[in-house]
C-alpha cells in the first residue's frame, strides 16, 4: 500500500514541478516586460498596464484557473482547451504564468526603482547605451534587490500550484486527496506535506546560496 | 580659439527658468572654477553641458564643432546625444562608483564597451582588452590607487572612492573634465586627497570646471572664477578679482558668507 | 485593452452565472427536438462515416458524433467510478457509459473532474455529461437536462460503532453535531431531520470530522458510506446507522436542452430489457439499487 501512495504521489509531485517549473521560466521575463510597461511613460501603455496588474493581484487566483478554463466555452460559446489533461494543464500555466508574472512586475519595478539615479546617470556621462546601461549596470543591483522577495514569491508559488486542482490538473493534493475517496486512506493526504516541505527546503537554500553569492558588493 | 563655448544657455523645469542665458569660453588647458549659492543653477549648467538635461535655449561647441544649438529644430538622437557626451566627463559629487565592479572594473568598463564599437574588435578584442586594461591600471596609479585595483566601491573610502571616479572619467580621455562639488559629500580630513588629484590634473594641462564651494583650493587652481547666481554668470573674472575683490555686491555678499 | 475587457467581461458573466444559477446557454446547446432522427442511423454506423458538422449546431447529439468521443465528468466515487489496476475507469456507471457511447457510434472518455464544477465544465463543452452517482436533486435538476432515474440511494448517519446503540433514531441525536457536505442531498435530509449540521467542503471531509472526533457524526451517500469505512480503511472503527430517506435518485446528467436525454432514455430501456442492466448490477453489487426504466 505504502509503495502504491508513495508512486501516485510522486507522479502528482512531479504534475506539481511541472507547473512550478513552467511557471517561473514564463513568468520570469514576462514580469519583467509588464514592469517595464508600468513603468512605462506613455500613459497610453502605462496605465492598462496598471489596471490588468490591479485587476490580477486584486482577485484570487482560483477564480482566474476558472475563468481562465471554463470562460472561452461559457462566455464565448468556444471551448478551445478540449477536455483532456493537456488543455486543462495548458490553461492552469496560462493563468499561473500571468498571475505570477504581474507580482514579479511590481518587484522588478521597486527594484528597478531602487537603483540610485545616479548609477543610470553615470553610465550616460561614459557615453554607454541604454541597453548596456541595463544589461551592465543596473540588472545585477536590481537582482541583488529583488532576490529576498522573490524567494518569497517563489516559495509561495510551490505551494500554490495545488490550486490547479480547481480545473481538475491531477497535482499531488489531488493524487494525496483521491486515496480518501477510494481506499478511506487520509495519511496519503497529510503525507503529501513532505513533498513540500523537502521541496520549499531545497529551494530554500537554492536561494540563500544566490545571495551569499551576490555578497560580493554592496547596494 | 577657444576649446569650449557656451553660448546663451537656457534651461527651464516645467516653466520655472533655471539657467537664464549663460554664456562663457575657455581654452585648453585652463581651469575654470564655478562658484555661488545653492538653486543658482551651477548643477543644471553642468548637467546640461554633459546632456543628462537637454538644454531649452542657447549653443554648445567644442572645439569649433557645434554639439547643440537650440535654431536647430531637428533636435539630437540618441547617438548623437552619447557622441556629445564622449567629449565631457563628469565627476558627481555622490561618486557613483557601480558598486558591482572592482575599481579597475568601474575605470575599465566604458572603454571596453567603447572598444566592442571599432570595426576591428573582433580581430583584436584580446590586444585591445589588455590596453585597456593597462591604461585602467595607470589611471588608478595617477589617483594614488594602484594597490587598490580589486577593491570593490564599498570596501573604499570615500575619498577613495572620488579618487576612482576620477579615474573612471578620464578613461575616456574626454575633452573637458567636470566636477560637480567633488568634495562636499566627504568627511573634512577626506577632501585633501581628493582636492590634490584635482591639482596634479590642473598641473598637467588637463581642461576642467569646478563646480565647489572650496574657496582657497579654487583661487590656488582655477585660471578663471565665475560666480553664478540667478541662472546667469553675475562676474566672472580671474581668481585675484573674482575672490579677493570683487566688482559686484552679489558677489561680495555671497563670500562674506565664506569668512566667518 | 482587449484583455482587460475580456477579463472584465468574463467576471461580470460569471457573477451573472451564480446569480441565475448556471442558464447561460453555450453555443453547442441544442433543442431537443431533432433528437429521434439523428439517434437511428447513428446506433448502426460508425462516427467517422457521420455526415460531420453540418448538424453540430442544431444538436448536441450529432456534435458528439461528429468529434466521435462522449467525454464523461466523473470522480472516484467505487462502486459507481473508479479505476482498475491498470488505470482503466471502471464501476456500474463506467461500463454503463461505455455501452451508452458504444450506442451511439462513440467512444467514452473519461475526465476526473472537481465535483464543485461540474456544471461549470458541462457549460463550458469541456465534458459531455455527468455520470457519477449523481443524486438527482433540486440543484442538479435546475442547472442540467436528466435522463430517468436509473437507481436509487439513501442518506445514511454515519457514527462511532462503540456509541451506535446509543443513538438508535434521529430523535436521540439532538444534541450531537452532524457533519455533511455544503448543499449536498445529506444535508438537506439532516436538516430536515432537525439535526444540527456542521458544513463541510466534501462527504469526505464530512467523515474525517467523524474519525478526527470533532463532529460526532455525519450523513453521507450510503453507497460512499459502504466504500470508505470499516475493515481496511482509514475509518475501521465507523458504522453506518438510520436511514434518512430511501427516495432518493441517481441519474445523468446533460447539458440543458440536451437531446442526449431522449437518447439515453431510449438505451437505458433497451439495455434493461436485454438483461444487460442488471448483469452489469450484479457485477458491482448494486443490484438492489437499480430502477427499472
Amino acid at each position: 500500500m505504502f509503495q502504491t501512495v508513495l508512486l501516485s504521489l510522486t507522479e502528482g509531485f512531479g504534475k506539481t514541478l511541472e507547473i512550478f517549473v513552467l511557471t517561473l521560466l514564463g513568468a520570469v521575463p514576462l514580469g519583467l516586460l509588464i514592469a517595464f510597461g508600468s513603468m512605462s511613460r506613455f500613459r497610453i501603455l502605462g496605465w492598462p498596464v496598471k489596471l490588468v496588474i490591479w485587476i490580477v493581484r486584486g482577485t484570487p487566483l482560483m477564480l482566474q484557473l476558472l475563468i481562465i478554463y471554463y470562460g472561452p466555452g461559457l462566455i464565448l460559446g468556444n471551448n478551445w482547451w478540449g477536455s483532456g489533461a493537456s488543455g486543462r494543464f495548458t490553461a492552469a500555466i496560462i493563468a499561473f504564468i500571468f498571475n505570477y508574472a504581474c507580482y514579479f512586475s511590481e518587484i522588478y519595478r521597486g527594484g528597478i526603482e531602487g537603483v540610485p539615479r545616479g548609477q543610470r546617470e553615470a553610465g550616460q556621462v561614459l557615453g554607454m547605451t541604454n541597453t548596456q546601461i541595463f544589461f551592465r549596470v543596473t540588472l545585477l543591483q536590481v537582482v541583488k534587490r529583488i532576490i529576498p522577495p522573490m524567494g518569497n514569491e517563489v516559495i509561495t508559488l510551490v505551494k500554490d500550484t495545488s490550486l490547479a486542482r480547481v480545473i481538475s490538473v491531477y497535482e499531488i493534493i489531488w493524487n494525496g486527496q483521491a486515496f480518501i475517496k477510494s481506499q478511506g486512506l487520509i495519511w496519503p493526504l497529510f503525507f503529501t506535506g513532505l513533498f513540500y516541505l523537502l521541496f520549499s527546503g531545497a529551494l530554500t537554500l537554492l536561494l540563500g546560496w544566490v545571495e551569499k553569492k551576490l555578497d560580493y558588493f554592496k547596494v | 580659439m577657444a576649446l569650449l563655448q557656451v553660448q546663451e544657455l537656457r534651461k527651464s523645469f516645467d516653466g520655472l527658468q533655471v539657467l537664464k542665458g549663460v554664456s562663457f569660453e575657455m581654452n585648453q588647458g585652463e581651469t575654470v572654477s564655478i562658484i555661488g549659492p545653492s538653486g543658482g543653477g551651477k548643477t543644471t549648467l553642468l548637467r546640461c553641458l554633459n546632456f543628462l538635461e537637454i538644454p531649452s535655449g542657447g549653443r554648445i561647441a567644442v572645439g569649433g564643432e557645434t554639439l547643440f544649438d537650440a535654431e536647430n529644430r531637428r533636435g539630437l538622437t540618441e547617438k548623437e546625444i552619447r557622441q556629445n557626451r564622449l567629449h565631457f566627463g563628469l565627476v558627481f559629487q555622490s561618486f557613483n562608483l557601480f558598486p558591482q565592479y572592482t575599481a579597475l572594473g568601474n575605470v575599465s568598463l566604458a572603454p571596453r564597451l567603447r572598444a566592442k564599437e571599432r570595426p576591428d574588435y573582433k580581430a583584436r578584442h584580446k590586444e585591445l582588452g589588455e590596453e585597456i586594461e593597462a591604461r585602467s591600471v595607470d589611471l588608478l596609479k595617477r589617483v594614488g590607487l594602484g594597490d587598490k585595483l580589486n577593491y570593490y566601491p564599498h570596501q573604499l573610502s570615500g575619498g577613495q572612492q572620488q579618487r576612482v571616479a576620477i579615474a573612471r572619467a578620464l578613461a575616456l580621455t574626454p575633452d573637458v573634465l567636470f566636477f560637480d562639488e567633488p568634495t562636499s559629500a566627504l568627511d573634512p580630513e577626506l577632501t585633501g586627497e581628493v582636492l590634490n588629484v584635482i591639482r596634479q590634473l590642473a598641473a598637467a594641462k588637463m581642461t576642467m570646471v569646478v563646480v565647489t564651494h572650496e574657496m582657497s583650493f579654487a583661487a590656488a587652481v582655477s585660471d578663471k572664477v565665475l560666480f553664478i547666481d540667478g541662472g546667469v554668470i553675475a562676474e566672472e573674472g580671474p581668481p585675484e578679482q573674482v575672490l579677493r575683490n570683487p566688482l559686484e555686491e552679489r558677489t561680495r555678499q555671497f563670500l562674506r558668507g565664506y569668512e566667518k | 485593452m482587449k484583455k482587460i475587457f475580456a477579463l472584465l467581461l468574463a467576471l461580470s458573466m460569471l457573477f451573472a452565472l451564480a446569480a441565475c444559477g448556471g442558464s447561460s446557454a453555450p453555443a453547442t446547446q441544442a433543442p431537443a427536438t431533432e433528437a429521434p432522427a439523428a439517434e437511428e442511423p447513428a446506433a448502426e454506423e460508425p462516427a467517422a462515416e457521420e455526415p460531420a458538422e453540418e448538424n453540430a449546431g442544431d444538436s448536441d447529439l450529432s456534435a458528439i458524433q461528429a468529434k466521435g468521443t462522449l467525454v464523461i465528468g466523473v470522480t472516484d466515487f467505487a462502486p459507481m467510478d473508479y479505476k482498475d489496476e491498470d488505470g482503466e475507469w471502471i464501476g456500474f456507471d463506467a461500463d454503463l457509459a461505455k455501452a451508452f457511447a458504444e450506442s451511439i457510434g462513440v467512444t467514452a472518455e473519461f475526465v476526473e473532474i472537481n465535483w464543485d464544477n461540474k456544471v461549470l465544465e458541462l457549460n463550458a463543452g469541456s465534458i459531455d455529461c455527468v455520470w457519477n452517482g449523481m443524486t438527482l436533486n433540486d440543484e442538479v435538476l435546475n442547472t442540467m437536462s436528466c435522463s430517468v432515474p436509473y437507481a436509487n440511494n439513501a442518506q445514511v448517519v454515519v457514527l462511532k460503532a462503540d456509541a451506535a446503540d446509543q443513538y438508535p433514531d434521529t430523535a436521540s441525536m439532538a444534541d450531537l453535531t452532524v457533519a455533511v457536505e455544503a448543499g449536498s442531498a445529506g444535508e438537506a435530509e439532516a436538516t430536515a431531520a432537525g439535526l444540527t449540521t456542521l458544513a463541510c467542503e466534501s462527504q469526505a471531509a464530512a467523515l474525517m470530522e467523524v474519525g478526527a472526533g470533532t463532529s460526532d457524526a455525519c450523513v453521507i451517500d450510503l453507497l460512499m458510506a459502504g466504500a470508505m469505512i470499516g475493515e481496511g480503511t482509514s475509518y475501521p472503527d465507523l458504522t453506518v446507522t438510520v436511514r434518512l430517506n430511501e427516495s432518493e435518485e441517481y441519474g445523468v446528467g446533460f447539458r440543458q436542452g440536451s437531446d442526449l436525454v431522449d437518447a439515453f432514455n431510449a438505451f437505458y430501456a433497451d439495455a434493461y430489457a436485454d438483461g444487460t442492466v442488471m448483469e452489469l448490477a450484479k457485477t458491482y453489487g448494486v443490484n438492489e439499487a437499480i430502477v427499472e426504466p
